[in-house]
């Protein structure tokens, strides 16, 4: 047995079977509940996800079955939960909520690290069948109502069209900000490979601006840019206004340059001296050494560059909920303000699973450039 | 004097964060409103680099630990998961941890100190990994032939040699704290970014300037502070 995945499995038992609060029945969606354990809500009904998640932690058993039998398990607590939860929330008003507690959600984490972590020897197509598969059966679960009666979703159906409307908004604002940092760090990096000097300074400045604290600088746009609509106010005929998306856009992009014109730099470093000799010796040009020898070895390097920077602006648009823009950290503050829980996971789960697939899409596509390289 | 640079915008930033100089740039930006009284932001200022502390000091501990734990022979096979579990943590940013962690440990400083426990994770644990990896071979391989156990080749001569890049680490990860540590006033901890939280609130930008040069002060402060004591330690080494 591995050591990584038995913790994983050990987690989830440790979550399952010690009296960690698994769900709880409150009067309301503001006040806190009374806690139940695993076994106290769920009873005998934990044996069956604990074998599951045992058998993935057996080396025996082979990569395909152990992934699919932890995420089965995943599937399989959130089912048996919401059964319990509905059981319990019976005879009760219909503002009681049944919410889920610190035990449920360790478990899950653990049981899809479990999942992660058997997968990582198998092909790509094997992992993306997998995962899509699970995604189904999580979604007719979630139709045939089985977790209808989980506070979260009870809040989910309250405010489904502001929930899809913000994630649209959160990757509208993140990729806006990607492209303002790529249209800054792109030209920077060719500067600084072009002339070595100047790639000190330049790296020196980017640096500098992730040591400046996220808050400080989402609030701190917004006097900067209204003094210059004040100084300039033909920019707000451009649409530029000092609260909204344009201070959340520009500061997330202010963070993102460091990764990309590290990953853009390292990028065009990348090419062997000897190639670009071997080129030149051939009598190719430097457009057309740039265009045919550097940047097709480069671009696996400049992928994780892009992957760290979009993932980060996945999260750091967050906070441009502060500051007007909306997106799905409006909706982590608002549920803040109102001391909302459900809300704020509404808002919250969102962003880990967008920066997940984020991450998990410009991963594939590194590694297809890295053997086409 | 490494130190000396940080330091000197620290001094800079607090100037700017005290009520005359917050109120002198927010009329230069065409604003003006009442300043935060300078004792009140002393304060925060505390309570402000005990939470980093209280973040940041568990994330040490559990990073060194990991560190060591997955150097060791026995502990091999736990360093992939170590390297993903706090790369994972490292990506999701404290904002987001926050929302995550009020439901569970409810408004104040705990959601707060998680966060930051987590975010210190990383350079911590790749600190310790890239210090004991640094040792080199010839030299554990001479402790372990004069008879050494374990223990004492990890505490005579692999520790003391990976120490100065540990501190690197360390100090990253304090820093890293002291500035974010500001979101945790979103959660109910009373930090330099209640004054941001406030300003935002009443569209008061003499606070948010407050807020926002205190609290890059302090991180200025304390990376300045920290080069100092490690960049003398190092020289008396040598």
């Amino acid at each position: 047995m591995k050591a990584a995945p038995a913790l994983a499995a050990c987690v989830a038992a440790a979550a399952l079977l010690l009296p960690l609060p698994w769900l709880s029945v409150a009067p309301n969606r503001l006040l806190p509940g009374e806690p139940l354990s695993a076994l106290a809500a769920l009873g005998w009904l934990v044996a069956p996800p604990c074998l599951l998640l045992g058998l993935p932690a057996l080396d025996r058993v082979p990569p395909t079955v152990a992934a699919a039998l932890a995420l089965a398990a995943a599937l399989l607590l959130l089912v048996l939960t919401g059964g319990a939860a509905a059981e319990r929330l019976q005879g009760l008003p219909p503002a009681a909520r049944a919410g889920l507690g610190i035990g449920l959600w360790l478990a899950l984490v653990a049981a899809l690290v479990l999942a992660a972590i058997r997968m990582q020897p198998l092909a790509l197509a094997t992992r993306a069948l997998l995962v899509a598969a699970a995604l189904a059966a999580l979604l007719a679960a979630a139709s045939s109502g089985a977790f209808d009666a989980l506070s979260l979703a009870v809040e989910y159906r309250n405010r489904a069209d502001a929930v899809q409307a913000a994630l649209l908004r959160h990757v509208a604002l993140a990729t806006a900000a990607l492209l303002l940092a790529l249209l800054v760090a792109a030209p920077l990096a060719w500067a600084g490979f072009r002339h070595p000097r100047l790639a000190g300074p330049v790296g020196a400045v980017f640096a500098g601006v992730q040591v400046v604290p996220g808050l400080a600088l989402f609030a701190l746009l917004i006097p900067l840019l209204a003094a210059l609509l004040h100084a300039v106010p033909a920019l707000r005929d451009l649409g530029l206004a000092a609260i909204g998306p344009a201070p959340a856009v520009i500061a997330t992009a202010a963070y993102l340059t460091l990764p990309l014109w590290r990953g853009l730099s390292a990028g065009l470093a990348a090419a062997d001296p000897a190639a670009v000799a071997a080129a030149h010796a051939i009598g190719m040009g430097e457009a057309r050494i740039t265009r045919e020898v550097r940047l097709p070895l480069a671009l696996p390097v400049f992928a994780a560059g892009l992957r760290v920077a979009l993932v980060q602006a996945i999260g750091l648009v967050t906070l441009g909920g502060l500051v007007g823009a909306g997106g799905l950290g409006a909706l982590v503050f608002e549920g803040l303000a109102q001391f909302a829980t459900d809300l704020m996971l509404l808002g919250a789960i969102p962003i880990v699973l967008l920066a997940l697939l984020a991450d998990g899409l410009v991963r594939s596509a590194e590694t297809r450039l890295a053997v086409a390289a | 004097m490494r130190g000396l640079p940080p330091l000197l915008l620290a001094a800079a930033l607090a100037l700017l964060a005290a009520p005359f100089g917050a109120r002198l740039l927010a009329q230069a930006l065409g604003a003006d409103a009442e300043p935060f009284p300078a004792d009140r932001l002393a304060g925060l200022a505390l309570t402000h680099a005990g939470l980093a502390l209280a973040g940041v000091l568990p994330a040490a501990l559990l990073g060194m630990g990991l560190g060591i734990a997955v150097t060791r022979r026995a502990g091999r096979g736990l360093r992939p998961a170590a390297d993903a579990f706090a790369a994972a943590a490292q990506a999701v940013p404290p904002v987001v941890v926050v929302a995550l962690a009020v439901p569970a440990f409810g408004f104040g400083l705990w959601p707060t100190a998680f966060a930051l426990l987590l975010y210190g994770l990383m350079p911590v644990l790749r600190a310790t990994v890239a210090g004991l990896e640094s040792v080199p071979p010839d030299i554990r391989a001479a402790a372990v032939a004069i008879g050494l156990p374990p223990s004492r080749v990890l505490s005579e001569v692999e520790w003391p040699l990976a120490w100065p890049v540990v501190l690197d680490g360390l100090r990253i990860a304090l820093v890293l704290g002291v500035a974010t540590a500001a979101v945790g006033a979103l959660a109910g901890a009373t930090t330099l970014g209640t004054p941001i939280v406030l300003g935002l609130q009443n569209q008061n930008q003499v606070l948010v300037v407050q807020g926002a040069a205190a609290t890059a002060a302090l991180a200025f402060a304390a990376e300045g502070l920290l080069l100092m004591a490690t960049g003398r330690r190092a020289g008396d080494a040598a």
